[in-house]
């Protein structure tokens, strides 16, 4: 099975050399994309020098863009499964390789690198948007998602398909409950991550709110008129 | 404030949703975009059903009419978007700018250049 792995970066200069070096060295099983979304800083500069898989963007898309552009790579070179994983060194790639045996042994879908399946929730103000959309996920689809913002996702080839095609399929919460209404099978496997290494976040506090907005009347509201795809 | 006006706004709020919904459907509208156009909605059903808490706006600013209250309300709410509108599409063009002027760079035939380069050359 060929899997691919996606890092969208933007300005992360200081985190890719690490990131990079360390999948290139310990797993090289897999095979690597950065997108480079438009970085002001030197990251498309560290990728050209060392030789690295890398799609270059010419303007800044935001995260979904970025994402989608790893797909479509991932679409157009057969892959069967592709993953999301951050260009900040938060996410561990030791957990690819159970993250695949899940979705392998289970047919899913849509694998979640968790970090609360088995262990629980710190009661944070960080991990209150987590809960309440945990909480939206559960109220309207049945389906219990510990982790919904999680960012390291893994995708079978069906969902590289759709999320490569489609508007409305960003790599979010809202879209994992939509696919959940329609059906696909979304499971989730206990990850631990790290706290970023250096660099600034894709969400700033001002977004955050905008996003949880935009999160609820998606997943409270908006999905019920979606139509739903056969999966 | 008249049970006509009322009714009218609650109308206007749901045919505003129906619409939004059908672009949504016909994939032609990103989510993001559509949450003002729900919360604009909510805003024309929350008047229409609550008059009094405009007649409190209305006393508050001092204006006679609390119709003109609520047109006064959608204006600056329009304004607010419209603003905000500008910005993105300006955003838009320096970004399609920069894209078309990148594109453009790296999809130079180096043979087609050297060659209106020699032309040149050899009309001289």
């Amino acid at each position: 099975m060929k899997t691919l792995i996606i890092i969208p970066a933007y300005n992360e200069q200081e985190n890719i050399e690490t990131v990079v070096e360390n999948l290139k060295q310990n797993y090289s099983q897999y095979d690597y994309i950065i997108v480079n979304d438009g970085s002001k800083d030197h990251t498309a500069e560290i990728c050209r020098k060392n030789k690295y898989h890398f799609i270059d963007l010419p303007v800044n898309l935001g995260l979904a863009g970025a994402f989608q552009a790893g797909l479509r790579y991932a679409y157009a070179y057969g892959y069967d499964m592709a993953i999301q994983y951050d260009g900040d060194g938060q996410h561990d790639a030791k957990y690819i390789s159970s993250m695949i045996d899940a979705m392998q042994s289970g047919n899913y879908d849509i694998v979640i690198g968790s970090r609360f399946c088995d262990k629980k929730k710190p009661r944070t103000m960080r991990m209150l948007g987590n809960t309440m959309i945990s909480f939206a996920i559960r109220l309207t689809t049945g389906k219990r998602i510990n982790d919904p913002t999680a960012g390291m996702r893994l995708f079978n080839k069906r969902m590289i398909h759709l999320f490569s095609h489609n508007i409305n399929y960003g790599p979010e919460p809202d879209t994992i409950s939509y696919l959940l209404h329609c059906g696909a099978n979304i499971s989730e496997v206990q990850v631990e991550m790290h706290e970023r290494v250096a660099g600034v976040s894709y969400l700033s506090m001002g977004k955050s709110i905008r996003y949880m907005l935009n999160m609820f009347i998606s997943i409270l509201f908006v999905q019920f008129f979606r139509p739903k795809e056969m999966i | 404030m008249s049970t006509v006006l009322r009714i009218i706004l609650i109308i206007v709020a749901a045919l505003n949703s129906l619409w939004i919904i059908m672009r949504i459907r016909k994939a032609q509208v990103k989510i993001e975009d559509s949450v003002f156009w729900f919360l604009f909605s909510i805003f024309l059903v929350f008047i229409g059903i609550f008059p009094s808490v405009v007649d409190w706006g209305a006393h508050l600013i001092g204006v006679q009419s609390s119709v003109n209250f609520i047109f006064l309300s959608i204006i600056f709410i329009l304004i607010l978007k419209l603003f905000r509108m500008s910005i993105r599409i300006s955003q838009l063009e320096s970004k399609l700018q920069t894209f078309v002027e990148i594109y453009a760079l790296k999809h130079i035939n180096p043979k087609e250049c050297t060659e209106n380069i020699e032309e040149k050359n050899s009309d001289k």
